[in-house]
């Protein structure tokens, strides 16, 4: 069966919404999936253009809002089908992939900019 | 600032060689744990029993919506004194966690996979890659991270942003985890199905703690629980509601011609 | 098909992006080598940098996994009436139906005259 079913109402137009709670988990693991590999990536990128300081840290945010820019891209404009809200899927969980990143920035800037 | 210059081959030989320890490392260690971890048995009689206290607490809430001799009937399965489910099933007392063995040997693996290599390891790394200054942080930091980043080496001129082969180590431990669980497609996959597991069987996972105690208190629920008849009056309900529709599409009809 | 397309765009931004680390490393040693003093990188190297990240990034979003319909009753929608209205509360077992089983042994019952039942169904194999 499909599992639990979430309720929510709708602020705009008051009527109760049915959500699938086993859909909204498995979203929520591909948004997880692609947030830790755009960390990894773009931590690897901003080590291998020897970002310091706050100019990596800036293009951490960048990378996030990027991210965001091809989920909704993947979404098409039938976002609404996929998600509750694409305010939350921009700022939910933004830091998660932060040590992450810190590390494969680390990491190619040792190998590529310190020796 | 004085830069430093490392020799090359410190990368070579001891920054790369950290970084891929430690991620073959894990990688190996979930694979170890994945060997010799035993699935987990659910026992016949344990499922057997949570399944009749569901159906019992079904009938209880539920049991309005089908009529009175089928209800009783049903009570009659559970609770009768000479056959009745609830009475005639002895079950043990709830066994303590800490004598059953099987527990102890599960938590000794976790164990054993968990903190054993890490601190074997980080030991082994400890001893082998001692004293290097590895590789520099790209961010400036403030004299309180020194301790943390450079283990290993007691320089004090040393800018805090460097960092030492031990200290990269633990970097790397911590960095990692997400990593893992992006390669080990396997990890995630135990994880949704458990979830869907978990969904599948519902409350039957649930198993009551001690079958004997719980046994008696829905005994006792559904000793005293009485059969209403929710629909008693339906089909007068029913005629009542069609005869009032029919009323007002009239009135409508009548209205708009 | 597009998860080929994907898996290409991932390895290719991944392979780009580590040409473009082992370029920014060769000119960092060049200049190292020669004396001069590290400003930036090439331009040429920055700009592969951020292309090769996109494009790994794309191929991501595409191994990463699709999107399911969070509404409830879309799921729902393809569901038969079979499955839906599954009352296992209301299971029968002890049925007449038993008897097609081809290892049912009915019971040894004393037989009662309105009972032919067994005489029927072994009848047509005694006559042949």
């Amino acid at each position: 069966m499909s599992g639990r079913v979430r309720t929510r109402v709708d602020r705009g137009t008051g009527e109760v919404v049915a959500y699938s709670d086993a859909a909204v988990r498995n979203n929520l693991a591909v948004i997880e999936y692609c947030r830790t590999s755009m960390a990894a990536l773009s931590g690897g990128t901003a080590g291998l253009l020897g970002l310091t300081g706050l100019y990596g840290f800036l293009f951490f945010l960048v990378a996030g809002l990027v991210l965001w820019l091809l989920l909704l891209v993947k979404a098409g404009n039938r976002w609404q089908r996929f998600f509750v809200s694409r305010q939350s899927l921009l700022t939910s969980g933004i830091f998660s992939g932060l040590f992450t990143y810190i590390l494969c920035w680390t990491f190619l800037y040792g190998m590529v900019h310190v020796y | 600032m004085a830069e430093l210059l490392l020799d090359s081959d410190i990368r070579i030989w001891v920054f790369l060689p950290i970084v891929l320890i430690t991620f073959l490392c894990g990688i190996l260690r979930h694979y170890v744990s994945v060997l010799i971890s035993t699935q987990k048995k659910v026992d016949l009689t344990q499922l057997q029993d949570s399944q009749a206290m569901i159906r019992s607490r079904m009938l209880r809430e539920n049991g309005k919506y089908i009529p009175e001799q089928s209800f009783l009937m049903r009570r009659h399965f559970f609770n009768n004194d000479e056959s009745g489910y609830l009475k005639t099933v002895k079950r043990a007392s709830a066994p303590q966690p800490m004598t059953d063995p099987n527990m102890m040997v599960e938590m000794l693996k976790g164990q054993l996979t968990n903190m054993l290599p890490m601190i074997a390891i980080g030991g082994w790394i400890n001893w082998t890659f001692s004293g290097f200054v590895t590789t520099k942080v790209p961010f400036p930091l403030t004299l309180r991270f020194k301790p943390m980043l450079q283990r290993g080496i007691e320089l004090v001129s040393l800018d805090a942003s460097w960092v030492s082969s031990a200290s990269w180590y633990f970097l790397n431990v911590f960095g990692l985890r997400s990593i893992y669980t992006l390669v080990l497609g396997e990890n995630n996959a135990a994880d949704q199905a458990r979830i869907m597991e978990d969904q599948m069987s519902g409350a039957a996972m649930a198993m009551p703690q001690d079958p004997k105690a719980a046994f008696k208190a829905e005994w006792e629920a559904l000793e005293i629980a009485d059969h209403k008849w929710a629909l008693k009056d339906v089909e007068c309900d029913l005629l009542q509601k069609a005869e009032v529709d029919y009323l007002v599409n009239s009135q409508s009809f009548v209205n708009s011609s | 098909m597009a998860f080929v397309w994907a898996r290409l765009a991932f390895f290719a931004g991944i392979i780009s992006l580590f040409h473009a680390g082992y370029s920014a490393a060769q000119h960092r040693a060049y200049m190292r080598v020669t004396e001069q003093e590290f400003t930036s990188l090439p331009t040429d190297i920055s700009i592969q940098g951020f292309l090769s990240l996109l494009m790994a990034m794309y191929g991501i979003l595409y191994i990463a996994g699709d999107f399911k319909e969070i509404r409830a009753n879309v799921q729902l929608q393809n569901k038969s009436w079979e499955t839906v209205g599954n009352r296992p509360t209301f299971y029968t077992f002890a049925h007449r139906g038993r008897a097609l089983s081809p290892n049912y042994s009915p019971p040894k019952a004393t037989r009662s005259p309105l009972d032919p039942i067994d005489s029927l169904a072994a009848g047509p194999h005694h006559q042949e």
